[in-house]
C-alpha cells in the first residue's frame, strides 16, 4: 500500500526530530503547557510542505499527498508523541478527521477535499463525541435534517452540540457525525459556516498544547455533496472501518510517550548517586521501576509493527488487533510514565523535568479513541467469537505455532508463551461452560488476559525474527531476554489470574484448575527471570547514556 | 559548472563510548548520521548551485547503508548521487579511500569544484580531502568557512588561528569545509524526501571506476588502526573542608608546595 521505503521513513523522522529540537525545545513546550496554549504557528509550519508537510503523509498520492501507509504513520505518531502528545493529538485529529472521507467518500469528494486539505494545509477535526454520547454513540443527539428544493435533496441543516473535540476551536474543516433520517452520517462542515461556533478551549489535566473544545451547530447548512459517501446511515460503519488503524496510532502514542519517559529515567538513574552508587546499579530500583516497563514497551512495539504490516498488506479491519494494541501499549506507556516520576524521586515530581508532563499527557491515550475498558470489551467480544467458532481451538492452534517456534529458537521463551495461550484457552472454556461471561467484570478481565497473551506470543516471533524492525534499538541478546521475561510472566499472570477469575465468579476446584492450566509448569518457567532482568537493565544503561 | 561533494556516513560520535574492557566502540543504539562537516559542504554546493546553476553530484564510499546519506543529499536538492560500494573497499585507510574516490571523480568526468568536509567525526584524520586533491593533481584549500566562485576564479575564506585568510585559486580545485559558528544543518521536508526516493541512485563498484584492487582495502592501505581507546581518566581532584580561614591557609600552602607562588 505504502510507497515510502524505510530509508525515506527514517529521513522523515530525522527531519521531524530536528525541527522539534530547534523550534519547540522542552522549555518552550513547558511554557505552552503552563499557559494552556495551542501553538497554532507550529502546526502551520509542520503542515507547510516547505518545512515539513507532515499531513501530506495521510493524503493519497493521486490527491497531492504522499500516500503514507500504516507503518509510516505509526512511526510518525510515535515520534510526535515523544515530542509532545498535545501536538501529536492535533496532527492526529487531522488524520482522524480525514478518515471517514478516506474510507467512505465518493471519488469526487475525495478529489475535492483531500486536495484541499493537502494544498491549503487544513487542520481538520473529528466530531463524534457529545455530552451524552461518549463511549456509546447510540445517544447521538446532533441531527441533520434534509433540505429539499424543487423536489430535490439540496442539503442538510445540522443542529446539536459536540464535546471534547480535538482541534475544535482551531480547525479549518470538521467532520461531524449527525443523525440523518437514514441514520448516523458524517458531514463535512467548514469553519465559517453560518450557525457554527466553537466553545472555549478546555482546561485539561494533560495534552494542554492540544486545543480541545466543544462545538455548537445551530441550523448549519451543508450542501448534499458534503454528506460523506452521499448515502445516509453509513456513519458508524465508516467510523468502525478504520478503528483497527486509528487505534493502532493511539497505541503508538502510548508507546512513544512511554519510551520517552523510560529513557529519561534510564539516563537519569546513571547520574543520580544514592546509597553509595548510581541508582542504575541498584537492582531493586531497576527491576521495579525500569525493566518491567522496558519489556512492556518493547512488546508493544513488536505488536504495533506486526499489525501495521498486516494493515499495509492485504488485510482489512483488524479491529480486535487494533484494540489489543491500543489497550496494551497505552497501559504500558501510562505505567512507564507513572514509574518514571517515581524513578526521578522528588525531581520527577517537579515541572523542571519532563516526566510529570508525560504522565499527565499519556493518560489521555487510555481514554480517547475508545476508553481502555471499551477496549477490553472489544477484545473480549472479538476473541470470544473465535473461541466459540473454533470450539476452543483458537488459542490451542496459536500455542502449537509457538511450540514450533520454540523448536527452532529456544531463546525467546516461546514455550512459555505457548503455555500461556493454552492456559488462556482453558480459562475461556471454563468461562463458557459455567456461563461466567454474564459477569461484565469477567469479560473485561478476559479482554486484558487475551491482550497480554497475544502480545507476548507476538513478541516471541519478533524476537526470533532474522532481522529486527527499524524501531528496535536494543540488540538481539536484550530483545531475547525481554521476550523471555514477557512470555514467562504473562503465562503466569494468565494462569493465576484466570484461576482467580473462574473461582471468583463460578465454581470448581483450585487444584484441578491449577493442573488444567499447567500452573506448576508455568511456575517452573520462571527460573532465570532475575538474571534476564539484570541483563536488560545493563543493556538499557548501555543504550541510553546520560546526555 | 560541475560540483562534486564527498560525503561520509558516520556514527553520531556524540553518543559513542569506548568500552574500557575491550577497547571497541559501543555502537548499540547509536544512530548513523551524515558527517556534519559534509552536511555543510553539501549546503555550500547547493548555495553555489542556486547562484550559478551548477550541477551538484554527491559521492559516498561505504557499505550499502550509506545510501541513506545520499538520499538525504538528493532530498536537499542534489542532482545526482553515487554510492561507491564494493567489498574490495573494506578496510581502506585514508590513502586508499582517497584513491577510490579520486577514481570515481575521474569517471564522473568534468568536476570543476570538489568539496569535502574538513574531517569525518569518526575517523578524525582530516586527510581524505587533501588525499583526493593529491591524487587528482588539483589545488586544495583546506579549512574553508566560505567558498565563492566567479567565472573560473575560486575565492575561499579560510579559518586560521586567530583570524581568517582569503585565498584564491583557479578551477578546478578542491576545498575542505569547517563548520561556521552556530551552524544548523538544513533538513528536507517530507515531500522532498519522498521525491528523492524517485531519483536514481547510482551504484559503482571498484571495477566500475577502474580501480586497481591492489591499491584498495587493507592491501592498499599503508596505515592500520592498531587500537582505539578512551584516554585514561585524569586523577580526581581533592576536596578540602573547613572554615573560610582554614581553607585559605590550606590553599596558599598547596600553591607554595606546587611552586605556583613563592614567599
Ligand atoms: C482531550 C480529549 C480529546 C478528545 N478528542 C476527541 C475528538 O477529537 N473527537 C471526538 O469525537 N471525541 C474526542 N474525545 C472524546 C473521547 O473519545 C471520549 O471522552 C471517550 O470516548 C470516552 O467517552 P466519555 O468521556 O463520555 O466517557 P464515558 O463513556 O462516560 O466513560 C466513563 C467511564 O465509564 C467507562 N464505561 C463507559 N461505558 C461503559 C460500559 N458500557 N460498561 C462499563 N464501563 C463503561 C469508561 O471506560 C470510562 O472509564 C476527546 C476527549 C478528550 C478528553
Ligand atoms: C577511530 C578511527 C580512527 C582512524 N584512524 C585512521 C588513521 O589514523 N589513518 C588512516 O589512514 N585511517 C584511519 N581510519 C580509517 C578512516 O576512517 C577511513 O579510512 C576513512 O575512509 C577516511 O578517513 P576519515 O574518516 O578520517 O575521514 P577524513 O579524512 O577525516 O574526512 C575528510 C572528508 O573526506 C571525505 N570523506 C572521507 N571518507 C569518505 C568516504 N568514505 N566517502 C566519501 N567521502 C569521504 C568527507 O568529505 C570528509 O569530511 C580511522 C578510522 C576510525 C573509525
Amino acid at each position: 500500500m505504502t510507497t515510502i521505503d524505510a530509508v525515506s521513513r527514517g529521513l522523515m523522522l530525522d527531519s521531524l526530530k530536528e525541527y522539534a529540537k530547534r523550534r519547540i525545545p522542552f522549555d518552550c513546550i513547558r511554557e505552552l503547557d503552563r499557559e494552556n496554549e495551542f501553538p497554532a504557528e507550529i502546526l502551520k509550519e509542520m503542515y507547510d510542505p516547505g518545512v515539513l508537510g507532515v499531513h501530506l503523509l495521510l493524503i493519497p498520492r493521486e490527491h497531492g499527498g504522499l500516500g503514507g501507509g500504516t507503518v509510516d504513520i505509526y512511526r510518525v505518531c510515535e515520534a510526535l508523541a515523544r515530542i509532545d502528545l498535545g501536538i501529536a493529538t492535533s496532527v492526529f485529529a487531522t488524520f482522524l478527521g480525514t478518515d471517514p472521507l478516506r474510507v467512505g467518500g465518493t471519488e469526487a469528494q475525495q478529489r475535492k477535499w483531500m486536495r484541499k486539505i493537502a494544498e491549503e494545509k487544513l487542520l481538520v477535526a473529528y466530531g463524534a463525541t457529545e455530552a451524552d454520547a461518549g463511549s456509546d454513540l447510540v445517544n447521538l443527539r446532533t441531527r441533520a435534517e434534509q433540505v429539499v428544493k424543487n423536489g430535490k435533496l439540496a442539503g442538510y441543516k445540522i443542529t446539536g452540540n459536540k464535546q471534547w473535540i480535538s482541534n475544535g476551536g482551531v480547525a479549518d474543516l470538521y467532520t461531524i457525525l449527525a443523525l440523518a433520517p437514514g441514520g448516523p452520517s458524517w458531514f463535512l462542515v467548514e469553519r465559517d459556516a453560518t450557525g457554527f461556533s466553537a466553545n472555549k478551549h478546555e482546561d485539561k489535566h494533560g495534552i494542554r498544547l492540544s486545543n480541545t473544545a466543544g462545538l455548537s451547530l445551530d441550523d448549519v447548512y451543508v450542501p448534499a455533496d458534503q454528506l460523506i459517501g452521499e448515502v445516509e446511515g453509513q456513519g458508524l460503519q465508516q467510523a468502525q472501518a478504520v478503528f483497527g488503524y486509528t487505534r493502532l496510532m493511539v497505541a503508538a502514542f502510548g508507546m512513544g510517550a512511554g519510551c520517552e519517559a523510560l529513557e529519561t529515567a534510564v539516563r537519569y538513574s546513571q547520574q543520580r548517586i544514592q546509597g553509595g552508587g548510581p541508582l542504575s546499579q541498584k537492582q531493586g530500583y531497576t527491576h521495579k521501576l525500569i525493566v518491567p516497563h522496558a519489556v512492556a514497551l518493547e512488546a508493544s512495539r513488536a505488536y504495533i509493527h506486526a499489525i501495521a504490516l498486516r494493515l499495509d498488506g492485504e488485510e482489512h479491519g483488524l479491529q480486535t488487533e487494533g484494540a489489543i494494541g491500543k489497550y496494551y501499549a497505552t497501559e504500558a506507556g501510562n505505567n512507564a510514565a507513572e514509574d518514571a516520576i517515581q524513578a526521578l524521586g522528588g525531581y520527577g515530581y517537579t515541572r523542571d523535568f519532563p516526566v510529570e508532563k508525560i504522565k499527565r499527557d499519556v493518560k489521555i491515550a487510555c481514554i480517547y479513541e475508545g476508553t481502555n475498558e471499551i477496549m477490553e470489551m472489544t477484545i473480549y467480544r472479538g476473541r470470544w467469537q473465535e473461541h466459540l467458532k473454533s470450539r476452543g481451538q483458537y488459542y490451542i492452534g496459536m500455542a502449537a505455532e509457538l511450540d514450533a517456534l520454540h523448536a527452532q529458537n529456544a531463546n525467546v521463551g516461546a514455550d512459555s508463551a505457548a503455555l500461556g495461550l493454552r492456559a488462556l484457552a482453558r480459562i475461556l472454556e471454563d468461562c463458557r461452560a459455567q456461563r461466567l461471561t454474564r459477569h461484565q467484570n469477567v469479560t473485561f478481565k478476559l479482554g486484558e488476559l487475551i491482550a497480554a497473551a497475544e502480545v507476548a506470543a507476538n513478541f516471541c516471533k519478533t524476537a526470533a525474527a532474522k532481522e529486527y524492525n527499524e524501531g528496535v534499538r536494543m540488540d538481539r541478546a536484550c530483545c531475547e531476554a525481554m521476550s523471555r521475561v514477557c512470555a514467562r510472566e504473562t503465562a503466569f499472570d494468565v494462569a493465576s489470574q484466570g484461576i482467580k477469575l473462574v473461582l471468583g465468579a463460578g465454581t470448581g476446584s483450585a487444584a484441578e484448575l491449577s493442573q488444567a492450566v499447567s500452573l506448576v509448569e508455568i511456575e517452573d518457567r520462571q527460573r532465570g527471570v532475575t538474571e534476564d532482568k539484570d541483563l536488560i537493565a545493563a543493556k538499557l544503561n548501555e543504550t541510553f547514556r546520560p546526555r | 559548472m560541475n560540483i562534486v561533494v564527498c560525503i561520509k556516513q558516520v556514527p553520531d560520535t556524540t553518543q559513542v563510548k569506548v568500552d574500557p574492557q575491550t577497547g571497541t566502540l559501543i555502537r548499540a543504539g547509536v544512530p548513523s548520521i551524515l558527517n556534519p562537516y559534509d552536511h555543510f559542504a553539501l549546503e555550500t554546493a547547493l548555495a553555489l548551485k542556486e547562484k550559478t546553476g551548477a550541477e551538484v553530484t554527491v559521492i559516498s564510499m561505504g557499505p550499502p547503508q550509506a545510501k541513506t546519506v545520499l538520499r538525504l543529499a538528493l532530498a536537499l536538492g542534489t542532482d545526482r548521487g553515487i554510492l561507491l560500494s564494493d567489498r574490495a573497499f573494506a578496510g581502506s585507510d585514508t590513502w586508499a579511500t582517497s584513491y577510490a574516490i579520486a577514481r570515481a571523480i575521474k569517471k564522473i568526468g568534468k568536476a570543476d569544484l570538489i568539496l569535502c568536509g574538513m574531517m569525518a567525526i569518526d575517523g578524525d584524520t582530516a586527510q581524505t580531502g587533501p588525499g583526493i586533491a593529491q591524487q587528482l593533481h588539483l589545488p586544495q584549500i583546506t579549512f574553508c568557512e566560505h567558498v565563492a566562485v566567479s567565472g573560473r576564479k575560486l575565492t575561499a575564506k579560510k579559518l586560521m588561528d586567530g583570524g581568517h585568510e582569503i585565498v584564491e585559486a583557479q578551477l578546478p580545485a578542491l576545498c575542505t569545509l569547517v563548520l561556521p559558528a552556530d551552524y544548523k544543518p538544513a533538513f528536507p521536508s517530507f515531500p522532498e524526501i519522498a521525491a528523492a526516493q524517485e531519483k536514481d541512485l547510482e551504484l559503482w563498484t571498484a571495477a566500475d571506476v577502474g580501480a586497481d584492487e591492489n591499491l584498495l582495502g587493507l592491501k592498499g592501505s599503508p596505515t592500520r588502526v592498531d587500537r582505539v581507546y578512551a584516554p585514561p581518566q585524569r586523577a580526581r581532584g581533592t576536596v578540602h573542608q573547613g572554615t573560610a580561614a582554614e581553607l585559605v591557609e590550606k590553599l596558599v600552602c598547596i600553591l607554595k608546595e606546587e611552586n605556583f607562588i613563592k614567599c
